[in-house]
């Protein structure tokens, strides 16, 4: 465990990746502070003015809307749109703030969750084989054949709109690539002279599975896992962007990118005049996704001479 | 059996080979030599870690990195191997200088025939066409004693068995009619009656062929069939080097004796095994002094403390040790060959 | 003559080839095709002979870690073979097995003293101390200081390892032990530090050992009996003595005349057996080595020998000596 703690700090690249991450984290955790809601439900962003159209960075708070705040009583602890408005007067600066705790819930809810089915799948399918395994992986091919992002559509279109049913879908369509990755790795440590010493001992085949094929397979799967935390926002993001998922003037990335669709191109004769809706957005989204990979990879690269023999 | 030409084919100086690793240099051969005459099969005995393999691949030139050849001299017909550039070694592999791997499987390419892999050394080699490439190639499988050659000229390496792919290499070895041939376990892999084949084969091609053989193993008794002279190796240094009477009858070195007489064997009743205790060092953490000093049974403080350099003790006999009385009258004492 | 403690009867044990989409089953892969042979306590059985002609197979069917096509194992008079599930395991605890490879033979990621613990803990037998006491009185037995227990495997050189496997076999206080290969994938100067230690625990614990080795050699110094296959037969059984001055299969003499000797004035018959090993899912017909036979007849081809008692405890199948 030391050494892998070692590596992850000595490199670069990694090293970039857990700044990253710790930076989000810290963003996440200090949201309250960084951007004091305005409102009971923290995750509503707050409005700044009435306009439909974005307004630029540094606009302040429109009157009006500070009226309304005054009388719900809420403390305007800011009131300059720092990165700017969204569609509608939503402020973005909130909408990213806020947005890293929706970001964490549904990268880190969905990873874990469709690790853990694909995990029981892909290891009850690999160690009993037989017609079980070939059960199993044709229902795994059947889910792979949806394609993901069509696939998670339709099912947050049939389960209505919100972030959870977001994740209901990416779960459903996301365990698949951990059954197969966990189940070929079982395939093979199966075959390994440890697990038929263990079966000479007498121990039972579920103790097997659970104490020595998972621990020596399970590494490449977390390796993946942090990978796909990345990937599962983005997708997430697309959802929103498209129009399911997280209702409108929810905290989340996805939400902010949405807000900016008609708004991409800019004005006749001003294009890009709007860039502030697209960058800060986009630059969130980018960044935490290129945590978790840099992270990831390095993991990967820890594993890989680890695996040749030399722990 | 040694003939009469005073110069040898091969002569290896002091050879140092090193591995330069992120966790220290691994000294896998450290100074090395030893002769090969025309016609004569030296034997390079040791177990896995002691740089047989190294030796060898130094001799070849076909280290890959992080391995270098740090010193030394490998002399082959009077040139310097070392000073070569890599042209000029590619004109002498093959062609004059051959090497036999130990696992068949690996060293032969999956996805070309047989018959290609043989025709390749000789078309390289000799300006030769393709069809006359093909028809040596069908000779040197009927040789080497594969059946029906016509057929197997086309198949691919995993068609083959372990014996059969073992041929195959020992007629790409020997396509171009090498003066010195290295032999790296080759047999080790095999069931001990197809490695009795392929012993015998190698005898015989050698004989026809006036060629020399290095024959790099572990295995005492193969070595007792095939050599004529012995390198024993510890530690990436030879430890004792002799002719094959001496090794067997009256060996000098620890290492040898304790080998000799912990390994069972077919023509002797043993009551006990002896046993050299501990382990083969680990190449980062050489133990000082002499590297054997740990697991030595006949160790006194100097061996501790001092390296003993490779002396000869006796015309045609060197050793490495400074206890080489005490361990003689142990010989004496233990009964090595007959019941 | 003393009731055996393992017998093996008519044991088979065949693999299956599947070709095609539907994995149809095409052939058989004859891994093992009736053998027989009885195991008496405190002895040690040599089983020897090349690649491919089942000696492994045969420990691992016996143990049930593979499960067998046909035939009996009766274990102190009881059939294992019949056995269920959960009655089996229990049984476990008197068989045990060492394995050849002590780098993939023990998990990895645990350490040592879980390793040997675990079939203890499986059996629930001891209590937490008690277990890893007796762990470290294991690990001194076989010689390896008790405080490295919370080691793991990749801290020990090969050698070491295979003595923490026989640690673990020991763990369940066994009556049979199979040692597969345990030493061929040593080194040579550590084989008879293994060898010898299999011999004491053998003489401390009265253990029975059914050791399988391709190395006549080793074969030769720690068996009392031996017997000999061949692509998945026997093809002899014998006292080890009797093996080796009144041997009587072809197979078996190529076999010991190929084995190289360390002595350069070792003379011995040189046969040089022609061709290679056959497929044991495409045998020959009748005597299963009768195309590489010195002293092959025509009956050889058509009808294979019975392995029958020739000389007192001295079994073998050949039709050389059928006749008399």
């Amino acid at each position: 465990m030391n050494r892998i703690l070692r590596k992850l700090f000595s490199n670069a690249t990694s090293l970039i990746g857990i700044i990253l991450l710790i930076i989000f984290i810290a963003i996440a955790i200090f949201a309250p502070v960084i951007a004091p809601p305005l409102s009971e439900d923290r995750y509503i962003i707050p409005r700044m003015s009435w306009d439909i159209d974005p307004q630029p960075p540094g606009s302040p708070m429109s009157d009006d809307i500070r009226d309304i705040y005054n009388y719900m009583g809420a403390e305007i602890k800011y009131d300059r749109a720092i990165f700017g408005t969204a569609e509608g007067g939503y402020d973005i600066f909130y909408g990213l703030i806020w947005g890293t705790r929706t970001a964490f819930k549904i990268g880190l809810i969905t990873v874990s969750v469709s690790m853990l089915i694909g995990l029981f799948i892909g290891s009850i399918s690999a160690y009993f084989g037989k017609w079980l395994d070939e059960i199993l992986m044709r229902i795994t091919d059947i889910f792979l054949s949806f394609p993901f992002l069509v696939a998670a559509m339709v099912l947050t279109t049939v389960l209505g709109r919100g972030l959870d049913k977001v994740m209901i879908a990416l779960i459903v369509f996301g365990w698949m690539g951990y059954a197969r990755v966990i189940r070929g790795n079982i395939l093979s440590a199966k075959e390994e002279t440890y697990v038929m010493a263990a079966r000479a001992l007498g121990v039972k085949d579920n103790k097997i599975i659970w104490k020595h094929l998972l621990p020596n397979t399970i590494f490449p799967v977390l390796v993946e896992a942090s990978m796909s935390i990345g990937s599962m926002v983005v997708t997430a993001s697309a959802l929103s962007f498209l129009g399911v998922g997280a209702p409108v003037g929810y905290a989340d990335w996805g939400q902010m990118v949405s807000f900016a669709r008609n708004w991409i191109i800019g004005s006749p004769g001003r294009a890009g005049q709007y860039w502030y809706t697209v960058l800060y957005p986009g630059i969130f989204i980018v960044l935490f996704v290129l945590a978790w990979n840099l992270i990831g990879d390095t993991l990967r690269d820890i594993l890989d001479p680890r695996l040749r023999g030399e722990l | 059996m040694i003939t009469n030409n005073k110069e040898p084919l091969l002569e290896v100086k002091d050879l140092k080979t090193y591995f330069f690793t992120e966790n220290g240099i691994v000294k896998a051969v450290d100074g090395v030599g030893f002769k090969v005459y025309q016609g004569e099969i030296l034997g390079l005995v040791g177990e896995s870690g002691c740089g047989k393999s190294v030796t060898a691949f130094s001799i070849m030139k076909l280290l890959d990195y992080p391995g270098k050849t740090v010193g030394g001299e490998i002399l082959f017909k009077g040139e310097n191997l070392l000073r070569k550039t890599d042209a000029e070694m590619r004109k002498i592999r093959g062609k004059d200088l051959a090497m036999i791997f130990q696992e068949p499987m690996t060293a032969l390419n999956p996805v070309l025939t047989v018959g290609f892999q043989i025709s390749e050394a000789l078309l390289m080699h000799f300006p030769i066409s393709k069809d006359e490439a093909r028809k040596k190639t069908l000779e040197l499988l009927k040789k080497v004693g594969i059946p029906m050659p016509e057929q197997r000229i086309n198949e691919y390496p995993h068609q083959l068995s372990g014996g059969m792919r073992q041929r195959v290499m020992i007629a790409m070895a020997m396509s171009c009619d090498p003066i010195l041939l290295i032999a790296d376990e080759p047999t080790t892999a095999l069931d001990v009656t197809i490695q009795a084949q392929i012993l015998d084969l190698m005898s015989t091609l050698l004989r026809e062929f006036k060629g020399s053989l290095i024959m790099i193993t572990h295995d005492l008794g193969v070595i007792a069939e095939i050599a004529d002279r012995i390198a024993i190796m510890y530690a990436g240094k030879i430890v004792e080097y002799a002719n094959k009477r001496t090794i067997f009858y009256s060996p000098l070195h620890p290492y040898t004796f304790g080998l000799l007489t912990s390994i069972p064997r077919l023509d002797l009743e043993m009551k006990r095994l002896n046993v050299i205790p501990g382990i083969v060092p680990n190449p980062l953490h050489f133990p000082e002094g002499c590297k054997f000093n740990p697991r030595c049974s006949f160790r006194t403080d100097r061996c501790k403390e001092e390296e003993p350099q490779l002396i000869e003790v006796e015309e045609g006999h060197l050793v490495r040790c400074w206890n080489i009385d005490k361990v003689a009258q142990e010989v004496k004492k233990d009964l090595l060959v007959g019941v | 003559m003393a009731d055996s403690l393992l017998k093996v009867d008519h044991l088979v044990k065949y693999f299956p080839i599947r070709k095609g989409v539907f994995r149809r089953t095409v052939g058989w892969v004859k891994a093992v095709d009736d053998v027989s042979f009885e195991v008496y306590e405190g002895e040690t059985l040599g089983l020897v002979g090349e690649s491919g002609c089942g000696k492994t197979t045969t420990a691992l069917t016996i143990l049930r870690l593979e499960e067998p096509t046909k035939g009996q194992v009766i274990f102190n008079g009881r059939d294992i073979i019949k056995m269920k599930k959960a009655e089996m395991r229990k049984e476990r605890k008197k068989m045990q097995i060492i394995f050849q490879d002590p780098y993939s033979s023990l998990d990895p990621r645990m350490k040592i003293k879980d390793i040997i613990a675990e079939g203890i803990l499986t059996h629930n037998l001891l209590n937490h101390r008690e277990r890893y006491k007796r762990v470290g009185e294991l690990l001194e037995k076989v010689g390896i200081p008790a405080e490295n227990m919370d080691s793991f495997p990749h801290e020990f050189s090969g050698g070491q390892r295979q003595r923490i496997g026989i640690a673990r076999a020991l763990a369940l206080e066994p009556k049979i032990i199979m040692c597969d290969e345990a030493v061929s994938a040593l080194d040579v100067s550590i084989r008879s530090q293994i060898i010898n230690l299999l011999k004491d625990l053998q003489k401390e614990f009265n253990l029975t050992y059914l050791f399988i080795a391709h190395d006549l050699s080793v074969i030769k110094y720690i068996s009392d009996r031996v017997v000999v296959m061949y692509l998945g037969k026997i093809v002899e059984i014998a006292n080890k003595k009797e093996l080796f001055t009144n041997t009587m299969h072809p197979y078996t003499q190529a076999l010991i005349s190929a084995v190289p000797v360390p002595n350069p004035d070792y003379k011995k018959e040189r046969i040089i057996l022609q061709g290679d090993v056959p497929s044991p899912a495409n045998p020959p017909t009748g005597c299963r080595f009768h195309p590489r036979c010195s002293k092959v007849m025509k009956i050889c081809s058509e009808i294979e020998p019975k392995l029958i008692e020739i000389k007192e405890k001295h079994f073998c199948a050949c039709h050389l000596y059928n006749e008399k």
